[in-house]
């Protein structure tokens, strides 16, 4: 089995980018998901936390851990929005490992990402942490 | 149109069925079999499948964006922890309050207490929002 990037990765370490493009079948399926009477209408928007739900599927893919057997906490999310993204407008993801320790059996990492429109404009930002369990020795 | 401190948002309360998880899971691509997986599930602490965490914050935010339609998006920021899983089967409850109203470099900013409850009463998510004020 080989060792899982999360095991070795050190900080400062960039991930990406992801095109975290939203496409509206992507949107109409996130709206079936997470939808109800309240739900308000974004109009041609997408529901902001799809990107960030996309981009952290992609960093844990890239980080090893479901392949490698382990599994996963979340523990913590941040998000921040400078404007509404449309669905469809080409968006990439950029991440970067900002903590990455072990205690005990566990390990626990934090990524900060960036999302970027197609000019490199920030449109907002995220930082996940998760608890990675059941590292292999 | 809620400015005060003391405010509550318009939480609401809504079912978590697989059906919502399996539909979560093919938008993000996040597969993971603690969410789908009812046998592999039944191996874990948990004993049984879970909601994504992701998907209850996004009931949250969709609390935030009916309450502050114009400036979420634009400007406004969320931190959370995930303090339990969700079941599906269960109906949580979302809910927020104004906490604070702060005035800054760019304006007026709601501070705001958010989360999303079980039926127990017990958190899934808690943190805090802050929204800039039309």
């Amino acid at each position: 089995m080989t060792t899982p990037l999360i095991s070795t990765a050190a900080v400062g370490h960039e991930f990406g980018p992801y095109d975290v493009t939203i496409s509206s079948e992507t949107a109409n399926i996130y709206t079936k998901a997470i939808g109800g009477f309240e739900s308000p209408d974004y109009g041609d928007a997408q529901a902001p936390l799809i990107m960030v739900a996309i981009a952290l599927t992609k960093l844990i893919d890239e980080l090893g851990i479901f392949s490698s057997g382990l599994q996963t906490i979340h523990a913590g999310q941040e998000v921040g929005w400078v404007r509404p993204v449309k669905i469809g407008e080409k968006i990439y993801a950029v991440g970067k490992l900002a903590g990455n320790s072990a205690r005990g059996n566990n390990r626990f990492a934090t990524v900060k990402v960036c999302y970027e429109d197609k000019t490199g404009t920030n449109v907002g930002s995220s930082s996940t942490t998760i608890i990675v369990t059941a590292e292999q020795p | 149109m809620i400015h005060s401190v003391g405010d509550k948002l318009s939480g609401f309360t809504r079912k978590i069925t697989q059906e919502r998880v399996n539909s979560y899971a093919e938008a993000s691509g996040d597969h993971n079999p603690i969410h789908l997986n009812a046998a592999y599930a039944a191996s874990t602490k948990f004993g049984t499948r879970i909601a994504h965490g992701m998907l209850s914050l996004a009931l949250v935010t969709e609390m935030l964006a009916i309450d502050f339609p114009k400036t979420w998006h634009s400007g406004g920021n969320i931190k959370v922890r995930f303090s339990a899983p969700v079941i599906p089967g269960e109906t949580v409850k979302i809910h927020g309050e104004i906490t604070d109203i702060t005035e800054t470099d760019l304006g007026l900013i709601a501070i705001c207490s958010i989360g999303c409850k079980k039926p127990d009463g017990t958190n899934a998510v808690v943190g805090q929002a802050t929204v800039p004020l039309e």
